[in-house]
């Protein structure tokens, strides 16, 4: 049996000793309005415990104009009363009711208009419609003229009749509880004891109270934040650095020719500041004019400093990286970062002029192309995906170079970075004497996989539903 | 990324093996397949490999990296007796010639195409847009020997290709379509550069466009190649990979006299490399034997020296080749990749996070705390929001990008709530409240550092709220802080305050203005927040 409310309970206390009745009746026993009755007993009734009749019935009843005529008898029959032996056409018109009465007079043929004075048509009167005012009945052909003349209307009454069924009775007379309800506990009655006699209000446990939205990070943080944790665990320094980088840093500190397409205005954000090159950078030119000390060649042609003074917004944290290897030339060094970077790139679902990328570096005595490969595995391995391989790649700043691919159920390989070993050219004008092993990734790649988005701008110009719905927790399947 | 057409029955012909073979293994080398068609793949290479950028390029690496045909390619070159003299005018202009005589050539509408394709690539790849290199390629049976690269008159005329007209040299950059997008590599100097024969037929107006004369049809037999820049290694790759490709295709080549000097040789260059260094970066176990078996699979000549050496030559059109790594790179890739072992390096480190994102982490917990959203907006956004919606001035600080995409990012942002706003209008049909946060960089003058806000909103959002948040906020970051009236017009006055900590401003809090709630078509009142995190004791100087 469906828990009852207080009120369902004083309603089949009361219908117990009524059984049936209507609305109006149980409303007086029990001190509520009937409208109240009827909705309670709607609600037990879906519990079988009551039922409600509902007994539709017309009544006739006079409208505004109707009561006075009821009163003052009707237009007509207030003209007749009005005529007398000569009365004068013209005086009838003046007469208040003569509007509406004379017509009926005429129509009803009561009188007779002769020249200038009325007169009544002897043996008639309107002594039935009279009655048929006073005492209407329904079929009654004069009653419905009367209708037809908006003097008495049908009126539809609804009697709401309720009676206790048998189980309501068994019920009833089983004992109900019926103390009074409490809703809010409250300090008065922890502190006096009295809940332990209160009635305490039973809650619908299927109805769902008003949503509650925690403050919850990003989606999209959280991702970042797992990786962040991922590249910690592992043994990693965390990098944080500008936005706006010298060109020298984001480029020629890493080998990238001043001629390359990827520093054309076309692909990377300049700004008009410049920043003055740093002690050393001859170190910097003299590798690309011609390799310096080392066994390359350098891209040959010209250097211009003007070209590496240029601030642009970073295109990669690698700028972070080599800025840290120049502070700290000495191994071990296992530092990543994490940051917004920048491409000059016409916007649309799948292209963002600013993404994050999530970047690490190792640099030490004894470590490998190999190496390499196993902190990729290890990582994307941590991130959820089981299956990674590695086919040869290009970057500018890396050699040997390599992409990362994962395996996605229902989806295949995916690319998800590109690493390497950072090129000698890279490394040697910063005293760096050992193998520097690199990689980036695109940690928006994952994100769009994870929370199954369409359009990257959604990140950042985020519909408040999707954050308030995409859970903090969500068990990853295979990385996604 | 240069897309290569590779036609599957000349892309057999030349590797000699079956086309399934190829597509499976050439990936392997450096590439992605990009779409399998009925009678041809298109393959995309890396731009560092534009000798891969030909069929023949393809089919020469793949015949040695499946073990068809290994070691050095040989590319014999007999002088072809023709002379190229070179204006000295050209020094300051385009001063870098290469040529060669390709002779025995049979073209159909395909080998054409795969031709002028691989001009393209090369254009796009070393030639950089054509102002380091550009390349013609002339029917040599329509001109006389010897030729004569000059500096000329701009107002001196010939039919250039694909029109019936002569034009001068300026009418051409402009009205051309090649000269039109080309103009800007010449368009300054007084003399342009021009190729002519000795009967002062014009051959080429490099790097613009070819004269109508040569034009290169199926009826072709003899080619004579030029190449014009400013850089000498580049012109002479590009000269080299048209040659051997064209080689490849069965031709012959002959070199020309510039200068003096016979080019192209098509010899390969030597290098002596060290294999412990290759085999110490690779992590793989390396003789000088199996080394040198490696690299003949890539294409070099390579011969083991002593203990612990191999002498490598290096093939001609391998532009790539810069350093010692870039010949390890290639062992790796005949060892394979799927060879190496995979195993994480050993030494000790610990992890340590960066302090400025540990602060950004503290602060994302007392906003979460407080039932904030958190937001991640863009950071490039424009004046309009930044200031004008806000009714602030612009900060003397901020950053204009010069070559915006498009009028919404203009800017580097230097506060957040104008961006907070703006996600409320986006959000304006969701539920509230609306309490949302966010924390990151913004940037003034060329420093970056991060700060953080927060807005509210809904039918009673107040002083009070923005108040109670900002007090809660920067208690938990051990901000001792006082208040003082704020002029922020952002804000309503009487509504509005200043934060203050160490003598200086360091964030603001209020309820907005409707003059700005109107300018972001906002309806209910917003109680807001910002503060500078570099206001939280012990934070990094930065």
């Amino acid at each position: 049996m469906a828990d009852l409310t207080q009120n369902e309970k004083r309603l089949l206390a009361t219908l117990e000793k009524e059984k049936k009745a209507d609305a109006p009746h149980i409303a007086a026993v029990m001190g509520a309005t009937p409208e109240a009755v009827v909705q309670w007993a709607h609600l037990a009734q879906d519990k079988g415990l009551v039922s409600v009749e509902r007994i539709a019935t017309t009544e006739l009843v006079y409208t505004d104009e109707g009561k006075s005529y009821a009163q003052d008898g009707l237009p007509e029959t207030q003209l007749l009363r009005f005529i007398l032996p000569g009365t004068q056409l013209a005086d009838l018109q003046n007469h208040a009711a003569f509007k509406i009465g004379f017509g009926q007079l005429r129509k009803k043929g009561l009188i007779k208009v002769e020249g200038t004075s009325v007169a009544k048509v002897p043996e008639t009167s309107t002594d039935a419609d009279e009655a048929a005012l006073r005492n209407p009945i329904a079929a009654d052909p004069k009653t419905k003229e009367l209708i037809k003349r908006g003097i008495l209307q049908e009126c539809e009454t609804i009697r709401n009749v309720i009676a206790i069924t048998p189980p309501g009775l068994a019920l009833a007379q089983q004992g109900l509880d019926l103390r009074e309800e409490t809703g809010t506990l409250t300090r008065d009655q922890i502190l006096s004891g009295s809940w332990k006699t209160a009635n305490l209000r039973r809650y619908d446990i299927t109805k769902l109270p008003k949503k509650a939205y925690p403050g919850k990070v990003h989606p999209y943080q959280r991702i970042i934040g797992e990786m962040r944790e991922i590249l910690l665990d592992m043994g990693f320094t965390e990098l944080y650095g500008s936005i706006i980088q010298q060109s020298y840093w984001n480029f020629d500190a890493l080998f990238q020719p001043q001629d390359h397409p990827a520093r054309e205005m076309q692909d990377t954000f300049y700004l008009k500041e410049t920043l003055p090159l740093p002690k050393g950078y001859e170190k910097v030119k003299a590798m690309h004019i011609s390799g310096g000390d080392t066994s390359s060649t350098g891209w040959g042609g010209s250097w211009k400093e003007e070209k590496a003074e240029q601030c642009v917004l970073r295109t990669h944290t690698t700028s972070l990286s080599i800025q840290y290897l120049a502070q700290n030339p000495n191994p071990p060094v296992k530092a990543f970062a994490v940051g917004r970077v920048y491409r000059r790139e016409t916007i649309d679902t799948t292209h963002l002029a600013e993404f994050e990328q999530l970047e690490g570096i190792v640099m030490d005595k004894d470590v490998n192309f190999g190496n390499l490969l196993g902190i990729l595995r290890e990582f994307y391995n941590r991130m959820g995906f089981e299956s990674v391989r590695f086919k040869p790649s290009y970057y500018p700043y890396t050699e040997p170079s390599l992409d990362a691919e994962v395996y996605v159920d229902g989806i295949g390989w995916i690319e998800m970075g590109g690493a390497g070993v950072f090129r000698e050219e890279v490394t040697a004008p910063f005293g760096v004497k050992y193998p520097v092993l690199a990689w980036g990734l695109g940690v928006s790649r994952i994100a769009m996989l994870r929370l199954g988005l369409k359009d990257l701008r959604l990140l950042h110009k985020s519909d408040v539903a999707f954050l308030r719905e995409t859970p903090a927790y969500r068990k990853s399947r295979g990385g996604v | 990324m240069a897309v290569i057409t590779l036609p599957y029955k000349y892309l057999e012909r030349l590797t000699r093996t079956d086309k399934k073979t190829i597509l499976d293994k050439v990936p392997l080398i450096g590439s992605d397949v990009e779409r399998i068609e009925e009678d041809h793949a298109d393959v995309e290479f890396f731009p560092d490999r534009p000798d891969l950028f030909s069929p023949e390029g393809v089919a020469r690496a793949m015949r040695g990296f499946l073990g068809i045909e290994t070691g050095l390619p040989a590319y014999p070159v007999k002088p072809s007796g023709i002379k190229f003299t070179i204006d000295p005018a050209l020094a300051e202009i385009r001063p870098v010639l290469g040529a060669a005589v390709i002779r025995g050539v049979s073209f159909d509408d395909e080998s054409i195409q795969s031709i002028m394709s691989l001009q393209e690539s090369l254009h796009w790849a070393v030639g950089r847009g054509r102002s380091k290199v550009a390349i013609g390629i002339h029917d040599m049976d329509t001109v006389k020997p010897p030729f004569h690269y000059i500096a000329s008159r701009p107002s001196r005329g010939f039919i250039p290709l694909d029109f019936k007209e002569k034009m001068t040299m300026d009418e051409i950059l402009e009205k051309h379509p090649k000269g039109r997008d080309y103009a800007k590599l010449v368009k300054d100097f007084p003399l342009y550069p021009l190729i002519v024969d000795d009967d002062d037929h014009v051959l080429s107006f490099p790097p613009i466009i070819n004269g109508e004369r040569t034009r290169v049809t199926i009826d072709t037999k003899n080619i004579l190649l030029d190449t014009t820049g400013t850089d000498k290694r580049a012109v002479s790759v590009a000269v080299n990979i048209i040659c051997t490709a064209m080689a490849e295709a069965g031709a012959t080549i002959e070199s020309v006299e510039i200068g003096g000097v016979q080019t192209p040789t098509l010899a390969p260059v030597e290098r002596v490399v060290s294999v412990p260094e290759c085999a110490k970066i690779l992590g793989i176990h390396l003789t000088p034997q199996s080394m040198a078996v490696l690299l003949e699979k890539m294409r070099y000549g390579a011969t083991p020296e002593g203990a612990d050496r191999v002498r490598v030559q290096v093939p001609c059109y391998r532009a790539d080749i810069m350093h010692d790594w870039d010949i390890f790179e290639d062992v790796a890739i005949a060892y394979g990749y799927e060879n190496l072992e995979s195993k994480p390096p050993a030494t000790f480190t610990v992890g340590k996070p960066s302090p400025v994102q540990f602060f950004a982490e503290v602060t994302r917990e007392c906003f979460t705390g407080l039932g904030y959203l958190e937001v991640m907006p863009f950071t490039l956004t424009s004046e309009d929001v930044l200031y004008t919606k806000m009714q602030r001035t612009e900060s003397p600080g901020v950053l204009h990008v010069m070559h915006p995409i498009s009028i919404d990012n203009t800017v580097v942002r230097t506060e957040f709530l104008p961006l907070m706003l703006e996600f409320l209008t986006l959000n304006r049909h969701r539920e509230l409240p609306q309490r949302l946060f966010s924390v990151g960089d913004v940037v003034r003058d060329c420093t970056t550092h991060q700060q953080a806000a927060g807005v509210s909103t809904h039918p009673d959002a107040d002083f009070s709220e923005a108040y109670a948040l900002a007090d809660a906020v920067l208690h938990e970051l051990s901000i001792a802080y006082t208040v003082k009236e704020s002029a922020d017009p952002a804000f309503i006055d009487g509504r509005r305050a200043d934060i203050i900590a160490g003598g200086k401003t360091i964030g603001v809090f209020g309820e907005i203005h409707p003059g700005v709630l109107t300018a972001f078509e906002l309806e209910h009142p917003v109680a807001a927040f910002e503060f500078d995190l570099r206001a939280v004791p012990g934070y990094p100087g930065l």
